[in-house]
């Protein structure tokens, strides 16, 4: 095996491929740009005609082709990559796959792949009472950051997929209209067709999944954040989160039980001297949150 | 398409430019307390940690004996039944001679966290209720629910149909999956967009927040509507900002919009997991203040008010509650625009609030 040859086909697969997007994302530019020149006329009073606009659809989906020769053309090199390796014993076998695995494309696009590994097993490993704690929260913190950075590619991924859904539909509509229409008219035309588009793909299994996760994501990091604040809080001795919410939650049950006392005195007011009965306190505590602490107050006989 | 003249690019040119200096001129001389909204008169007449009750100064020789207590819901704010004298119903109904109150619930913090349901339909609510009934001098209320609040009442009214007259709902949900129903484009994106979350995220997404944050909740609704979302500021804001009137009128809808409480935690849990998810509503399977909410105890007369073009509500969802009540006496009352616009739409103005009246004036 020749780790120069290695290296090489490193370095061309790197430079095929950014030399491929840029040349890929210039002509999807240029290719929209054309379109909408062609549609609204590039400063002209009349829009372009229905050739014009037929050949705007075509560059854009040229441009769209372009991207997936750039992935399938990058797959291909991946895929060539083992094949420069000499044959070998069982480590070059084994280096061979690892640098396979490290050249594949797909692993270019998860951008949490190998640090995502490192974190899950520094925040859900097991745990040594009192060490690493802080270490602990600083992953769990970064991990969460990566995720909502992923989570909010794929939304955005399925969103600018409708836009573009949305600009073909468009320009389909225009070329089949066979007369020039005013401007105004044009962008009336566009908020429609957008509008149907947009609001079709958020009935879409995929978009709902996407916005699901994203919020769910989010929803941890900050969680990762309250937690670490609430640890370095805790040293300081300044209140926490925790504490303010246990300090809510007891003062809501207290409310709940004088309002119940009140109406107990005003719907029998002859019985208000007995004592009675109170509803028992909620003492369930919310999903995740460490056990309360027990308190002096008991339900009165 | 003949080549339009210079001369008439020109005057185009010449229009806009007018318009628009017009618009900033306005703009720039107009305060924000200029852009009033919820403004009709009323008084204090009972709070309780951050909920108020007010009673409307009268604006007619009173006809209902009865009073109106208004109950809105914890996403947004009542004040959109108010929003400007000519697209009021408060004002509509005082003219009327209908004794009117209303309910407001505050700005929840996050202090009010471990809020329920319960709190509000069997605490607040029923407080309010006896609070007005002492006030107006009656042994019973007339509620008009609205939205969320809809289903506050509908509850207090299963819970406790003697301290009820009649019962009015608007913009009410009452089965939340009988959104796909109709399946018009648009229309029930809130019932899908819930559906598809799990439970555990939604104590996740309350639990993080101590809330439902209203910024979140304005954020999907603006979903709802992208290009609508995205051409206000320029288009819509665009067409409105030579007239001083209509930009205000503009603004004052702005107002309202950027008033979003936020929805009390454990409250919000309820909303999202019992009544959107489960449905347990419809199914008579709600537990409020540990009863359950069947309704088929609402035996007082309804009036179920909804909007034809209802894109948050949709109207099968509002109507499924006819075969369902205790009582015979339900009535219907369709009227055009959607889930805001019939309260501030011009088209509804002239119908709702005397449809309103008349079913309460012929069962005062």
């Amino acid at each position: 095996m020749d780790p120069f040859g290695n290296a090489k086909a490193f370095a061309e697969l790197w430079a095929a491929g950014s030399k491929a997007a840029w040349s890929a994302a210039d002509a999807a530019a240029k290719g929209s740009a054309a379109a909408m020149a062609a549609s609204f006329g590039a400063g002209q009073a009349e829009p372009a005609q229905g050739a014009e606009i037929a050949a705007g659809i075509a560059e854009l989906t040229a441009a769209g082709q372009a991207a997936t020769q750039l992935w399938q053309a990058a797959v291909a090199l991946a895929q060539s990559l083992p094949q420069r390796q000499g044959k070998g014993g069982e480590a070059e076998r084994a280096v061979s796959a690892l640098f396979a695995r490290m050249t594949d494309p797909r692993a270019w696009f998860d951008v949490t792949a190998d640090m995502d590994q490192v974190l899950t097993w520094m925040t859900e490993g097991p745990q040594l009472s009192d060490l690493w704690g802080t270490e602990r929260q600083y992953a769990r913190l970064a991990r969460a950051w990566l995720a909502v950075r992923q989570r909010g590619l794929e939304h955005s991924t399925v969103v600018l997929g409708a836009w573009q859904d949305a600009a073909r539909a468009f320009m389909q509509k225009l070329a089949a209209v066979d007369k020039p229409i005013p401007q105004d008219a044009t962008l009336r035309l566009w908020i429609e067709t957008a509008n149907e588009v947009l609001v079709e793909m958020q009935r879409s299994e995929r978009f709902l999944e996407a916005q699901a996760r994203l919020i769910g994501a989010s929803t941890e990091l900050r969680l990762a954040q309250q937690e670490l604040a609430e640890d370095l809080g805790a040293r300081f001795g300044l209140p926490t989160r925790r504490e303010l919410d246990d300090v809510h939650r007891t003062v809501t049950e207290l409310r709940r039980e004088l309002r119940a006392m009140r109406r107990a005195q005003r719907d029998s007011p002859r019985e208000a001297s007995a004592p009675r009965a109170l509803p028992a306190p909620e003492t369930a505590p919310p999903q995740g949150a460490r056990p309360a602490r027990a308190t002096s107050r008991r339900a009165r006989s | 398409m003949a080549t339009p003249s210079p001369t008439a690019g020109l005057g185009a040119m010449a229009t806009f430019g007018t318009k628009l200096a017009t618009g900033a001129r306005l703009l720039g001389k107009l305060r924000d307390e200029q852009v009033r909204i919820a403004a009709t008169e009323k008084d204090l007449v009972w709070q309780e940690d951050k909920v108020t009750l007010h009673r409307f100064r009268p604006l007619a020789e009173q006809r209902i004996r009865t009073p109106v207590l208004i109950c809105y819901g914890l996403i947004g704010r009542w004040t959109m039944a108010d929003l400007q004298p000519d697209r009021s119903l408060v004002q509509n109904l005082l003219k009327l001679g209908v004794d009117l109150y209303v309910v407001d619930w505050g700005d929840p913090s996050r202090a009010d966290r471990w809020l329920k349901l319960d709190d509000y339909i069997d605490g607040y609510l029923h407080d309010a209720v006896e609070q007005v009934a002492r006030a107006a001098g009656t042994a019973q209320v007339n509620l008009l629910g609205i939205c969320e609040g809809g289903v506050f009442t509908t509850c207090f009214a299963s819970l406790h149909p003697g301290l009820v007259r009649t019962m009015t709902l608007t913009i009410t949900p009452i089965d939340f999956h009988a959104d796909t129903v109709e399946s018009r484009a648009g229309h029930g994106f809130i019932n899908i967009w819930t559906r598809s979350l799990a439970p555990e995220d939604i104590d996740r997404l309350i639990d993080a927040n101590g809330c439902l944050p209203g910024t979140f909740m304005g954020a999907v609704f603006n979903q709802m509507t992208p290009m609508r979302t995205l051409t206000k500021y320029n288009l819509d804001l665009l067409d409105v900002v030579d007239d001083e009137q209509k930009l205000l009128n503009f603004l004052r809808m702005e107002k309202w919009i950027a008033d979003r409480p936020d929805h009390p935690g454990e409250a919000a849990k309820q909303w999202l997991k019992h009544l959107y998810q489960e449905n347990r509503l419809i199914r008579n399977e709600l537990e409020i203040a540990g009863r359950r909410v069947d309704l088929g105890n609402v035996t007082m007369p309804v009036l179920n008010v909804y909007a034809k073009d209802d894109h948050i509500i949709p109207p099968a969802t509002s109507r499924a509650i006819g075969p369902k009540l205790g009582t015979a006496d339900y009535s219907e009352l369709a009227l055009p625009g959607g889930h805001v616009g019939v309260f501030v739409g011009g088209r509804s103005q002239a119908l709702f609030a005397p449809g309103v009246a008349q079913f309460l004036a012929a069962r005062d």
